[in-house]
C-alpha cells in the first residue's frame, strides 16, 4: 500500500501543528492548501442559544458536546461532536438513541477530521471555459454568473411539458432535507422539472416497489422489528460492511437467543454478512426473480400463507403492457391466477436456473422457515440496482403479504437506504423528476395545484409533466449520437447545478459523461466541500459547509427525522446552500424581470415569492434560523395532512428527542413519544385509525392508506389493500456470453463512503484503504493464473480497469463472478468506466450489479499509491491534478 | 473435514520449513558452540515492532549468516526493509530490518529470493513467521467498547489472512490466531486505537518477534526425515 500510515501521520501532526500556530505549511506537493487554519486559540464553536438550551448540548468531562447525526450512511446513528478547546475533537454515539445505542463504525467516529481539512473549499471558484484555470470570485458576481448562465440555458432551450429544457438540477441524498426542499422548490418555481438525484441510482427501485405493493413509500417497521424477529432474510445486502451497526443488532439478537434466530443470508457473494449466516443461498446474480418466486410457489401450495391475512387485507395484481395504462396500478386478478402463475416455478425449476449452491430442499426449507416464523427482511443495491428491481423489491414483499409476516412485532420488509437522507430528503422532500414534496406526484393535478397554494404561487407553475431521469439527464448533456438514438426527441441540457455529490464518478458507463461535461457548452455549478472527479468538470465551484457546520434535518431508513444544529464555524467564506438559493433567487428575479420573453418575466415573480418567506432569516442568522424557516414550511406545511407528516416534529421536538421522529408524526404529542413506529395499523399509527373511521371499515385492523390504493376508479376488492404483483422472472441486461465470460458486481467497503471523498482524506480510513481492489473467485484466480496482489485488467463493452486482485478463500464471489469496490477516484481504478447504464424501466435506477466482463492477468504485484483529486496552483489560478496529468483525463 | 486436512497439510509444511531454516543454520559456517551461550552476544535490536525481513533464520544466527549486501531492501517494492546503524548494536549494524510501524511487509515475497546467503530462505507467505500480533486489550477500541461504543474491525479488514490469522467474535473483538499469524504487521500499522481520544495516540496491537525457544521445539527427527 503506497501511502505510509506513519508519514501520514506525521503529515496529519505537522498540519494541526501548523494550523494551531497559523503557518501556511507547504507540505503537500501535488495540491495546494486552501484551507484556513484556525490559530492557537480561536474558538471554532458556533452553537445557537436555542441548542444550548436543549438537552442537545452538555458539558462532560472537560469537553462541550453537541448532538447530532452521523454524516455517513442510511443507519442514522445519533453522534455527540465532542469540542476541547474550542475545537472539534471527538465523536461519540449517543446512548440513550434507539437506533445506535451508543454505537458507531470508524467512519462516524472519525468525520471530525475533515472540518478543518486543508483540502476544504473555501472560496467561489470560476472559470469562463473549462481549459482556463480557476479563479476565485466573490459570492455576488458568482450569483450573477450563474443567473446569466442560467437564463442563456433557458434561451437555448424551449419549454415544453415539463419545463425549460435548457437546464437542471441534480441533488444527492447526502444533502439536508431543507436544503433539497429548497433547491426543488426553486427549480421548480423557475420552471422546470428536470430535478433529479443520486437516490436514483440507490434507491429509486425501492421506491417503485412500495409504491406498488403499498401506494406508498417506504416501509411499515423499523429496526425495532429485528429484536423481536425469529428470521432475518437478508437479500442483496452486505450488512456487515453497509450498515454495519444494524449487523450488530441482528448478531446480538442472535446470540441472545441460541437455535432461536436465523439469519438467511442470499447473496451470490459470500460477504462478511455471511459470517453470521445460518444459511447462505448463493445464486447467480440476476436470478433472483425465479428464486423469489419459487419461495412463494412453496408457500402457496404447502399451504403455509396466512389465509386470514391474505383474504382480508391483499389484494393481487399484475400489469400486462397494452392492456394497462397505468404500471402503477396494472390490473386486479384472481388468487386462482395467482397459483396459476407460481405453478412454473417450483423448487426445482427455480434451483436450476439460480445455479449456484441452490437446491430444492434449500428453498423449500427457506419458504417454511420464513412462513411459520417472525421473519424481517433486509436488502440494498442488491435488488435496487437492477433492471427489474421494481419487480424484485415487490417479490420480497409478496412473501411478507402472503405470510402475513407485515404489521406485526418482529416481522416487516425493510429497504435500507445507502445515503443518510435519500429517504428524508430525497424521498419525502420531492428531489425526483417525478415527485414532489409530501409524497406528491408530479403527474398529479391536484398535487400540484395543493403544492402552489402553500407557495403562494399562480396555479401552473409547476409544468405537468415529469422531467428526465437521471441516466436521460446526463445524456441530454453527452448528447452524443448514440444518446439521441436510445432517447428520441432527447433535448439538450446547458445548464446543470450539482449539489454535495459526484456523479461523473458515480454514475455507471460514466466515459461518454465526462466527455460531455469536458465541452463548453454546458455550464456546470458544483455545491462542494472538496475537489472531486466532478469539480473537474466545473465552470464555477461554490464551497459549502460540512455537516455540523450548517443546520438541517437528515431521515434515515426507517422514517426517522433527525436533526443535526449547526456547532463548528466553516471555513473561509463558505455559505449554507439554503443562503446561497435564497440570495441567488433574489439575484435571479432581479434578471428575469428584464427579460423580453414574457414567458420568462412571469418567472420573476415565483421565483422571488419561491424564497420570499426565507429572506428575513437568512439576513438575520443564515445558519440556524434560516434551516428552522425552511423546515417550518415544509414540516407545518407542506407535509401536513400527507401520510408522511412530519408536522409535530418542530426543531424543538427534534432537539430533544435522543433519537428524533419516526413520521406520521401530525402533532407535537405524537412527535414527543417518537413518532409511529408501525404503519398501516389501526390503533398504533394515528393515520390509519383515523382512515378506517373516516371510510367506515369496521373491523380492520390494518389496513393500506396508500394514496395509490385509495383510488375511487379501483375495483372495491383491491381498494386498502396491500398487494401482491406477479412478476416473471427475467434475467439481467448483459448476461456473461463466451467473449465476456464473468459477472462484474460493484459495492462499498466497510471505511469508505461512496466516491471516497471524504473518507479518502481521513488518513486513519485511506491508509488501510487507499486503493480499491478486485475479488477474484479463487478457482477462476487459478485457472488465469493470477496471484494476490497481481494487478488484473478488467474489460467489458464499455471500459477497463488495472486493479489488484484479492483472492480469498473465505469470502469472495463465486465462481464467474468478480466484484470491484467503487470508491477509488484512480481513473484506471474507477469501475464505472465499466459499468452498465441499462436501468429499470419502471425505477429507470441503472444495473450497476451486473454487466458482462472479461479479466486477465495484467502484470505481477506492485505498490500502489492513493489518488485523490486536488486543486493545484497554476499559472493564473487553480486547476485540479487530474487535468494536469494526461493520464486521468 | 477438509478444513483439517488442510490444517494437517499446513503444520507438516510448517515443519519442513522450519526445519529448513534450522538446517541452514546447522549446516552454516557459525560456530555452534557460541549460539548455545546467547549472553555472549550483544543485546539483538530486534524486538516489539522491529522485526526482521521475512524468512530470516533465528536471530541468534542471523548477523553471521548475512553479508550486509543490501540485496533485500533493495527489491522490496514497498520499501520496508531498513539496515540497522551501527548505533543500534555494533555486530548487528547493517542487517535488514522491518518496522512496522512505519511500514509493514506486504508479503510479496521478493526479498527472500534475492538473499544470497540463506539468511532469508524462501517460503510460502502464509509460512512466514516474523513475529507474533499481539492485541492490548485495554486500548482496542473494539474490546472496550462498552466504553467507547465503537465498532472497529480494521485489522481484521487489512490483514492478508483475515478469518484465519485474525478473527473477530460476535462483537467485532478481535483475536489473534498465534499459530497461523505472519507477523507482517499490517494489522499494527493499521489499527486506529490511537485515534480514541482517551487513547494517548496509542495502538492496540504490537508484533512480538517470536523467541528462538518456539523454534527449537521442532524435534531434529523430523528434520532429519524431510
Ligand atoms: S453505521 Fe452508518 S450511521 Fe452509524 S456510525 Fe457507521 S456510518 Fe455512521
Ligand atoms: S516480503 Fe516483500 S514487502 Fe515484505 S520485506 Fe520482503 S520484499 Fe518487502
Ligand atoms: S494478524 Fe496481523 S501480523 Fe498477523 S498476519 Fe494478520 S495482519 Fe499480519
Ligand atoms: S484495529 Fe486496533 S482498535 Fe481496531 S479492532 Fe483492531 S486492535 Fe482494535
Amino acid at each position: 500500500m503506497g501511502i505510509g500510515r506513519r508519514d501520514f501521520l506525521k503529515k496529519s501532526a505537522a498540519l494541526t501543528a501548523a494550523s494551531l500556530v497559523g503557518i501556511n505549511l507547504n507540505i503537500k506537493k501535488d495540491g495546494v492548501t486552501l484551507g484556513e487554519s484556525a490559530s492557537a486559540g480561536e474558538n471554532l464553536m458556533r452553537i445557537p442559544e436555542e441548542v444550548k438550551n436543549s438537552p442537545a448540548y452538555k458539558q462532560e468531562g472537560g469537553y462541550t458536546w453537541v448532538r447530532g447525526v452521523c454524516r455517513f450512511c442510511g443507519t442514522g446513528c445519533k453522534v455527540w461532536l465532542g469540542f476541547k478547546d474550542g475545537k472539534p475533537a471527538v465523536i461519540r454515539g449517543e446512548r440513550n438513541s434507539a437506533i445506535n445505542f451508543g454505537f458507531l463504525c470508524m467512519k462516524g467516529m472519525l468525520f471530525y477530521k475533515l472540518f478543518r481539512h486543508p483540502d476544504r473549499l473555501t472560496q467561489p471558484l470560476y472559470r469562463k471555459s473549462k481549459k482556463e484555470p480557476f479563479r476565485p470570485i466573490s459570492w455576488e458576481k458568482a450569483y450573477e454568473i450563474i443567473a446569466d448562465e442560467m437564463i442563456k440555458a433557458i434561451k437555448k432551450g424551449e419549454w415544453t411539458p415539463y419545463g425549460w429544457s435548457g437546464i437542471a438540477y441534480y441533488g444527492s441524498g447526502q444533502a439536508l432535507t431543507e436544503e433539497t426542499y429548497l433547491f426543488q422548490k426553486l427549480f421548480r418555481c423557475i420552471g422546470t422539472n428536470n430535478v433529479e438525484g443520486n437516490p436514483r441510482l440507490c434507491m429509486a427501485s425501492a421506491v417503485g416497489g412500495y409504491l406498488t405493493s403499498f401506494g406508498t413509500d417506504e416501509p411499515a417497521g423499523g429496526y425495532a422489528d429485528f429484536d423481536k424477529a425469529q428470521t432475518i432474510f437478508i437479500i442483496g445486502s452486505n450488512t456487515a460492511e453497509c450498515h454495519p451497526i444494524l449487523y450488530r443488532r441482528i448478531m446480538h439478537n442472535k446470540l441472545k437467543n441460541p437455535g432461536g434466530y436465523m439469519v438467511i443470508n442470499v447473496d451470490p457473494r459470500i460477504s462478511p454478512t455471511s459470517k453470521i449466516a445460518d444459511i447462505h443461498m448463493q445464486f447467480k446474480p440476476g436470478t433472483d426473480l425465479a428464486l423469489l418466486n419459487a419461495l412463494a410457489h412453496v408457500i402457496v401450495n404447502e399451504g403455509l400463507y396466512d389465509k386470514e391475512f391474505v383474504s382480508k387485507y391483499c389484494a393481487f395484481h399484475i400489469y400486462t403492457k397494452g392492456r394497462d395504462k397505468n404500471p402503477l396500478l396494472g390490473h386486479q386478478v384472481s388468487f386462482e391466477e395467482y397459483k396459476r402463475f407460481l405453478s412454473k416455478y417450483t423448487p426445482e425449476y427455480a434451483a436450476q436456473i439460480c445455479g449456484g449452491n441452490i437446491t430444492p430442499e434449500m428453498i423449500r426449507k427457506v419458504a417454511r422457515r420464513f412462513a411459520t416464523t417472525r421473519t424481517v427482511s433486509i436488502w440494498t443495491m442488491g435488488l435496487n440496482q437492477r433492471t427489474r428491481g421494481v419487480w424484485v423489491n415487490n417479490l420480497v414483499t409478496n412473501l411478507h403479504l402472503l405470510t402475513g409476516n407485515i404489521c406485526k412485532d418482529g416481522a416487516d420488509a425493510l429497504s435500507l437506504t445507502g445515503q443518510p437522507n435519500a429517504c428524508g430528503g430525497v424521498r419525502e422532500g420531492g428531489g425526483l423528476c417525478h415527485i414532489l414534496p409530501g409524497h406528491r406526484i408530479v403527474k398529479s393535478k391536484e398535487d400540484r395545484e395543493s403544492l402552489e397554494k402553500i407557495w403562494g404561487v399562480p396555479k401552473g407553475t409547476i409544468p405537468p409533466k415529469p422531467g428526465y431521469h437521471t441516466v436521460k439527464m446526463f445524456s441530454a448533456i453527452s448528447y452524443t449520437e448514440q444518446d439521441r438514438k436510445r432517447f428520441p426527441g432527447l433535448k439538450p441540457i446547458h445548464f446543470i447545478w450539482i449539489e454535495e455529490t459526484s456523479p461523473l464518478q458515480s454514475l455507471p458507463n460514466v466515459r461518454r459523461f465526462r466527455e460531455g461535461f469536458a465541452r463548453d457548452d454546458v455550464f456546470v455549478v458544483v455545491n462542494e466541500i472538496f475537489p472531486t472527479r466532478t469539480t473537474e468538470f466545473a465552470n464555477l465551484i461554490l464551497p459549502t459547509p460540512f455537516h455540523f457546520e450548517k443546520t438541517g434535518v437528515y431521515g434515515c431508513t426507517e422514517r426517522r427525522s433527525q436533526l443535526t444544529p449547526v456547532a463548528v464555524k466553516a471555513p473561509g467564506s463558505c455559505r449554507p446552500e439554503l443562503q446561497i438559493i435564497v440570495e441567488f433567487a433574489q439575484v435571479l428575479a432581479k434578471k428575469l424581470k428584464r427579460e423580453r420573453d414574457p414567458r420568462l418575466r412571469a418567472r420573476a415573480h415565483t421565483v422571488y415569492q419561491c424564497v420570499a418567506p426565507f429572506i428575513e432569516a437568512a439576513k438575520k442568522d443564515p445558519w440556524w434560523e434560516l434551516a428552522k424557516a425552511v423546515w417550518t414550511e415544509y414540516a407545518q406545511h407542506v407535509t401536513k395532512g400527507r401520510d408522511s407528516t412530519l408536522a409535530g416534529a418542530t426543531y424543538e421536538v427534534l432537539l430533544e428527542r435522543p433519537d428524533g421522529v419516526q413520521w406520521p408524526a401530525p402533532t407535537v404529542e405524537i412527535a414527543r413519544k417518537g413518532g409511529t413506529l408501525r404503519r398501516f395499523v389501526v390503533g398504533k399509527d394515528p393515520l390509519a385509525t383515523e382512515f378506517v373511521k373516516k371510510h367506515h371499515l369496521e373491523g380492520w385492523e390494518v389496513v393500506d392508506y396508500g394514496h395509490l390504493h385509495c383510488l375511487p376508479t379501483l375495483p372495491p376488492e383491491s381498494r386498502y389493500r396491500f398487494w401482491i404483483w406477479l412478476r416473471p422472472y427475467k434475467g439481467p441486461a448483459e448476461p456473461p456470453d463466451a467473449e465476456y465470460p464473468f459477472v462484474l458486481s460493484t459495492g462499498r467497503v466497510i471505511d469508505m463512503w461512496h466516491t471516497a471523498s471524504m473518507t479518502g482524506r481521513i488518513l486513519e480510513l485511506a491508509s488501510d484503504y487507499p486503493y480499491a481492489w478486485v475479488e477474484i473467485n479463487p478457482k477462476d484466480a487459478q485457472r488465469l493464473g493470477i496471484q494476490p496482489g497481481d494487478l488484473v485488467l478488467i474489460e467489458t463493452r464499455r471500459g477497463k480497469n488495472i486493479i489488484p486482485a484479492r483472492i480469498s478463500t473465505d469470502e469472495g464471489p463465486m465462481e464467474g463472478m468478480v466484484f470491484v469496490y467503487w470508491y477509488d477516484q484512480e481513473k484506471h481504478r474507477m469501475i464505472n468506466f465499466c459499468t452498465l447504464d441499462a436501468f429499470d424501466p419502471g425505477s429507470k435506477q441503472p444495473e450497476f450489479k451486473i454487466c458482462a466482463c472479461r479479466i486477465k492477468k495484467y502484470a505481477p504485484a506492485q505498490p500502489l499509491k492513493q489518488y485523490l483529486v486536488k486543486l493545484v496552483k497554476v499559472k493564473g489560478g487553480y486547476l485540479h491534478n487530474a487535468e494536469l496529468d494526461p493520464n486521468e483525463r | 473435514m477438509e478444513k483439517k486436512r488442510a490444517t494437517e497439510e499446513r503444520r507438516k509444511f510448517l515443519k519442513v520449513t522450519l526445519g529448513a531454516f534450522l538446517s541452514g543454520a546447522l549446516t552454516s559456517s557459525c560456530d555452534l558452540s557460541r549460539l548455545k551461550n546467547p549472553k555472549t552476544m550483544v543485546k539483538s535490536p530486534i524486538g516489539p515492532n522491529i522485526l526482521r525481513p521475512p524468512g530470516a533464520v533465528p536471530e541468534e544466527h542471523f548477523a553471521q549468516k548475512c553479508i550486509r549486501c543490501g540485496r533485500c531492501g533493495e527489491v522490496c517494492p514497498y520499501h520496508c526493509i531498513k539496515y540497522f546503524d551501527v548505533k543500534d548494536g555494533g555486530v548487528f549494524s547493517g542487517t535488514p530490518y522491518v518496522n512496522v510501524m512505519e511500514k509493514p511487509c506486504y508479503l510479496c515475497m521478493k526479498c527472500v529470493y534475492v538473499c544470497p546467503t540463506g539468511s532469508l530462505v524462501p517460503c510460502a507467505k502464509e509460512d512466514v513467521r516474523m513475529g507474533v500480533a499481539v492485541i492490548n486489550r485495554q486500548i482496542c477500541v473494539t474490546w472496550q467498547q462498552d466504553k467507547t461504543g465503537l465498532m472497529c474491525k480494521t485489522c481484521f479488514s487489512v490483514c492478508p489472512f483475515s478469518g484465519v490469522a485474525i478473527k473477530i467474535d460476535h462483537d467485532f473483538r478481535p483475536y489473534i490466531v498465534e499459530e497461523y499469524c505472519t507477523g507482517c504487521g499490517i494489522c499494527a500499522y493499521s489499527c486506529i486505537a490511537d485515534t480514541w481520544y482517551e487513547n494517548n495516540g496509542k495502538k492496540a496491537i504490537t508484533i512480538m518477534p517470536i523467541k528462538w525457544k518456539k523454534i527449537k521445539e521442532i524435534k531434529l527427527e523430523d528434520i532429519k526425515k524431510s
